[in-house]
């Protein structure tokens, strides 16, 4: 077993919580007993994770202490195949097997666990409770993994507790918030899938699609990355679940980027995603679309300043999505955040605008009147289109369903996960990880409808029009967000743009990439380049000036590291770590957007002009 | 300088090194008849052209290096009986170096104590060998390296103006080199991994037969390196080198919580000298039978007296204690405790003792010095250099920062991708004019302890590793964890093992203690990390007395061992699978 470097802020976010009032939907008594691997299982996997919890429920207890009420085995099993290649020009190509186990002990109970509790010290174990384990998928090294992590697990769990109740009798009033809620313990053992990488040559595909890309002598540098990934997950609890599940994304994301004549840094990205490596385009359509990204990049490359304004803006669908994805998701969740002894926890959900505006407005207005907003993890495609956020069960083993968050503007409900919060009780099957990180309360397929939706030719003339009456010559049409985590070419220039604009986030500053100025007089576009949206925020999507009727599935992968997830920068993430989430939603006029032009310093250009490509 | 010598040790070095390539590249004739390689053909076309933009830029650079180092890595691991991952990686990685300022004055000038400006090292660039994509990465790496040394330099100019400079300071920050041109053949590993997984799944099912082991790994990785690397001083260097490596790791809990690791390496350069099952197995129940022995073992108590040092302890020992103190640039940091730097010509060591740092050795003894290369990585030939003369300290170990007394570079700028080099270790051979047999050597540590009236002396088998300060901020002290010690006592009661204790010294004082050492030389082969990364290093040392050694408790956990046993030796728990 290897260790795993943790991820302190993920694990400070973790675990389920706490909470006591609410509605009750599904409470009854739950058993605590382990499923029996089924008869003729000859998952070895299975197996060893069986006979090492049963003796753990029996057996492993510290004298004096109390005995675990919970354990919970999570195991990864990945396939990964992962190509990169630069201008025609492979970079990088591998092919990976890895599995990884992550073990979770409480002591306590429902009420007050060893959970959901961020202090400053703990335990320090010699190995940890999460690690890598064989890739042979037999049964002796995998129950020697689980038996050293179930004990460093408990051994963390009961140091947290002394912690935890140690703080909360510093606390005038403890909270009275469950730490965890109950739920129905699930069986469902899907068929294991083998992964199939020889219909297509990855590498060859990788090399023709950014071969393309020669053809702009004015790019400075680019990455064209496939990623295609086969997941098996086993999730086991001493409540009685037991879980295997498949599933697999395939991924191609490219970045392009280059300076303006007068230094601007300026980028562009293009991703497509799909559930089957079979389901991605093929090396020539990728190749056209990562040449059109190129087009608008050079487009931008000669295109004016954008100055600041204040106006109605027209975000496109796709624009209107991501921006939505950003606005939206730090308010969905109706888990309560962890008790911390620190203050540095609550600063940083700050900073990343990590803090749900919604928590206790259930019942109030929050959005127009005419808009309906849900998640719904159990809706397979839109429109003949696939939806991947979709799943059957969460990440703590709970049947997903369909939320309606916002019913004719009133908010009726959030998206739960076991952790209780002042609003709500139990989960509704929205307990999202990637990889091994701790669940949390996310969106999967967040979906935005209005009542009165408008034609987009109507769309556009209410647009002019609303410009016109403003007494504008010419207002701004937002074509695509930026998304710097596929955007950046390299891995230092998105850790640069979080450090740039980390503090803005959370007072709504946005980052647009196709921004067109469209005259009122005859309607014609202009590309700019530069601006930041700034302040937009949930208050801005109370009044939306006009809907249309052109919902549009923007397809993401929902970024939960560092403890990202459920903060705004959760919208930007890559195949790599994120979490497959879609956004649908329609074009969207917003009255009154500050846009702030561009008043830094851009860098020089480079001394040399670029060498020949060809 | 030593030119004479520089060039003869060098040609030993190479020539040693091409004849394990030889077998290899042979395979390949289609590659090693390849004209230049498309890396320096991409290198050499862009150097020019930003030589030529940066010289004439303000401030204008004065120095540019481009270094790529192509790696393959296969990597097989296993654990606790099972495959732990198999892989096969290849990947390229660009370091450009752009130099702003002049040889005596430049943008890496270090400022006080402030850590040198620090620029994200390099990029991976495409293994595909097609010359424009690869200048076309070149190319914007040289042009980002190029502004941050312009802007870096801008600091140090600054600073110049209100700090007092001191006399070590004033020595210049970069030095000159003649260029040299080496092209060799590429070389390539090809393994073939299925017998190494079903190896690795062997070796650790076999530790885990001990119930004393909670944890094992074996990593079996073969990498084959190759560097190019061209600089507007006129060099121009392919060169490749490699390495096979078999690595096994035990961990243990002694009953009040002390963590039990041990640790053993084998490495060849070629895979005739793969080690057979049986040297395996034998270093296998070797490392059990130790882990077993330390569980039970008692606690030592803190102790001052005579200690002997086999010899791989003893090399770890002189690689921390004098090694680390013979870095050049250690001599011109302020910050730094410049134990040395005023000692060159002075004794530092007994009569007896030599040492020399030779990284142009590849085996000593048909055992593989991990330490070697034919170049460093600021491009300069690897030279052997004698550190210490009859106890006599004679210069220090030398990158391409000068000192004022030592102008030049001999050799040692090392780092691991993506630092910046500085002088490190390569192989450290401790030679002694008067030796003694090891069973003589017990003798006189046992006449130690009856003469100093201790009531045992300690005998050092195996050291792990350590670590030592070198700054002005902490003690000049250094702290040694030996693995295996035994209590030896005079009355001719049998050795007795104990756990938990550290060396700890300072080293102008330790080193005058050696009173002995014996006649047999034995390798330390392992990863030494410091300012510019992990490099490999090798040291070299037979088996030391030592009058009066230091031991202090080991920072210990207090994390119980596991409350069940192991479901393999559990005899409650079903162990065996469906």
């Amino acid at each position: 077993m290897k260790k795993l470097s943790t991820l302190v802020l993920l694990a400070a976010f973790a675990m389920p919580l706490a909470a006591a009032p609410a509605a009750g939907n599904r409470a009854a008594a739950v058993p605590s007993a382990q499923a029996p691997v089924p008869a003729g299982e000859t998952d070895q996997t299975l197996h060893a994770m069986h006979d090492e919890m049963a003796r753990a429920r029996a057996r492993l207890v510290l004298t004096g202490v109390g005995k675990p009420f919970y354990i919970e085995y999570r195991l990864l099993d990945l396939d990964v195949r992962n190509v990169t290649a630069s201008f025609g020009a492979l970079v990088s190509s591998s092919t990976s097997r890895i599995r990884q186990m992550s073990v979770d002990v409480r002591v306590g109970d429902y009420h007050l666990d060893s959970s959901n509790f961020i202090s400053e010290d703990g335990f320090q174990g010699f190995l940890g409770s999460t690690g890598e384990v064989g890739i042979d998928r037999d049964y002796n090294s995998l129950r020697q993994d689980l038996w050293l992590a179930t004990d460093q697990a408990y051994k963390a769990a009961v140091t947290q507790m002394a912690l935890k109740q140690s703080f909360l009798r510093s606390l005038t009033k403890p909270p009275e918030i469950d730490d965890f809620s109950q739920a129905q313990p699930l069986v469902k053992i899907d068929p294991r899938v083998d992964p199939d990488w020889t219909s297509r040559n990855w590498e060859e595909e990788a090399r023709e699609a950014s071969a393309v890309l020669k053809n702009f002598p004015q790019l400075y540098g680019n990455r064209v990355n496939y990623y295609l990934v086969y997941a098996t997950t086993y999730r086991m609890t001493s409540e009685g679940t037991l879980i295997r599940s498949t599933r697999h994304l395939a991924a191609v994301e490219a970045a392009v980027d280059t300076q303006a004549e007068d230094g601007m840094s300026l980028h562009n990205y293009y991703s497509v995603y799909a559930a089957l490596p079979s389901g991605l385009p093929d090396a020539a359509t990728v190749a056209k679309a990562i040449a059109s990204a190129s087009t608008d990049l050079m487009a931008l490359r000669s295109s004016p300043l954008i100055p600041d304004y204040t106006g109605p803006v027209l975000f496109d669908a796709p624009a209107a999505a991501s921006t939505l994805a950003q606005v939206l998701e730090p308010s969905l969740s109706g888990a309560r955040p962890p008790l911390s002894m620190t203050r540095d926890f609550d600063a940083f959900l700050e900073r990343f605008g990590g803090r749900s505006e919604w928590s206790g407005r259930v019942g109030t207005r929050v959005l127009p009147a005419s808009v309906t907003l849900l998640d719904d993890p159990t809706l397979q495609e839109l429109q003949g289109q696939p939806l991947l956020g979709s799943y059957d069960v969460d990440d703590e083993g709970v049947n997903s369903q369909k939320v309606s968050l916002v019913e004719s503007g009133i908010l009726k409900d959030l998206l739960m996960s076991r952790r209780p919060g002042p609003d709500f009780m139990y989960s509704n099957g929205h307990a999202r990880s990637a990889l091994l990180s701790d669940p949390l309360p996310l969106s999967s397929n967040l979906i935005l409808q209005a009542a009165d939706a408008l034609k987009p030719d109507d769309m556009r003339k209410k647009f002019l029009d609303s410009c016109r009456s403003d007494g504008h010559e010419w207002c701004l049409e937002i074509k695509r967000m930026d998304n710097p985590a596929l955007s950046a070419v390299r891995q230092e220039d998105f850790s640069e743009f979080i450090a740039e604009l980390g503090g803005g986030i959370s007072n709504g500053d946005r980052v647009p990439l196709l921004v067109y100025r469209v005259y009122v007089a005859d309607g014609h576009e202009e590309l700019a380049r530069g601006g930041i949206l700034e302040g937009l925020t949930l208050r801005s999507l109370r009044n939306i000036l006009a809907i249309g009727d052109d919902p549009t599935v923007l397809t993401y992968m929902l970024n939960s590291q560092e403890g990202l997830g459920g903060t705004a920068l959760g919208a930007f993430g890559s195949a790599q770590d994120g979490i497959p989430s879609t956004v649908v939603a329609p074009s969207l006029l917003l009255d009154d957007v500050e846009i702030r032009g561009f008043h830094g310093e851009p860098s020089r250009l480079p001394l040399d002009p670029a060498p020949p490509m060809k | 300088m030593k030119l004479n010598l520089t060039h003869r040790a060098f040609l030993t070095g190479a020539a040693l090194l091409a004849a394990s390539w030889g077998c290899v590249a042979a395979n390949r004739p289609a590659t090693a008849q390849a004209p230049a390689p498309a890396v320096l053909v991409a290198m050499q076309d862009e150097l020019g052209r930003s030589m030529e933009a940066m010289s004439a830029a303000d401030p204008p650079a004065y120095f540019i290096s481009y270094t790529v180092s192509d790696r393959q890595l296969a990597e097989v691991s296993g654990s606790n009986g099972a495959l732990l991952s198999s892989s096969a990686d290849r990947a390229r990685w660009l370091e450009v170096q752009s130099r702003v300022g002049t040889y005596q004055l430049d943008d890496t000038h270090k400022l006080g104590d402030r850590p040198p400006s620090w620029t994200s090292p390099g990029t991976n660039v495409p293994i595909d060998d097609d010359i424009a994509v690869l200048r076309r990465e070149i190319w914007r790496e040289t042009d980002r390296q190029y502004r941050a040394a312009a802007q870096a330099l801008i600091k140090v100019k600054t600073s110049q103006q209100v700090q007092v400079q001191t006399a070590e300071g004033g020595a210049p920050d970069f030095s000159h080199e003649p260029p040299h041109t080496s092209v060799g053949p590429r070389v390539e590993i090809n393994v073939d991994r299925k017998p190494w997984e079903e190896r690795v799944r062997r070796y650790t099912a076999e530790f885990s037969k001990s119930p004393s082991v909670l944890n094992s790994i074996a990593t079996f990785t073969a990498l084959a390196t190759n560097q190019y690397q061209v600089n507007t001083e006129g060099t121009k260097l392919a060169f490749g080198q490699i390495h096979y490596r078999l690595e096994l790791f035990v961990q243990s809990k002694a009953p009040d919580g002390m963590d039990i690791e041990r640790y053993a390496n084998f490495d060849w350069l070629d895979p005739k000298d793969t080690p057979d099952e049986k040297t395996v197995f034998d270093g296998i129940h070797q490392l059990v039978k130790e882990t077993e022995a330390l569980d039970k073992a008692p606690l030592a108590n803190p102790y001052a007296g005579p200690a002997l040092l086999t010899g791989r302890a003893a090399a770890v020992f002189f690689h921390e204690v004098f090694g680390h103190r013979a870095e050049g640039f250690r001599q011109k940091d302020i910050s730094e405790g410049q134990t040395f730097t005023s000692k060159v010509g002075e004794k530092i060591l007994p009569d007896f003792i030599s040492i020399k740092d030779d990284p142009t050795e590849a085996s000593l003894g048909g055992q593989m010095l991990l330490g070697s290369y034919p170049f460093d990585d600021e491009g300069v030939p690897s030279v052997n250099v004698p550190l210490v003369d009859h106890g006599v300290l004679k210069t220090f170990l030398m990158g391409r920062s000068p000192l004022v007394d030592v102008p030049h570079s001999n050799g040692h700028g090392r780092r691991q991708l993506g630092f910046t080099p500085v002088a490190r270790q390569g192989n450290l051979i401790v030679s002694s004019s008067q030796t003694v047999p090891f069973s003589e050597m017990r003798q006189k540590l046992i006449a130690l302890v009856k003469q100093q009236g201790t009531p045992y002396g300690l005998l050092i088998d195996d050291i792990s590793g350590g670590f030592t300060f070198t700054g002005r901020g902490q003690p000049q002290a250094f702290q040694v964890t030996p693995l295996v010690v035994y209590r030896v006592f005079a009355d001719g009661r049998p050795d007795q093992l104990v756990r938990g204790v550290d060396i700890v010294g300072t080293p102008l004082v330790s080193l005058t203690k050696i009173v002995a050492a014996s006649d047999t030389q034995e390798i330390f082969n392992g990863y030494c990390g410091a300012e510019s990364g992990s490099v490999p290093v090798s040291a070299v040392a037979p088996a030391i007395l030592i009058s009066e050694m230091e031991f202090a408790k080991k920072e210990t956990s207090t994390d119980r061992p596991p409350v069940l046993p192991p479901p393999a030796h559990d005899p409650e728990a079903k162990v065996q699978q469906p």
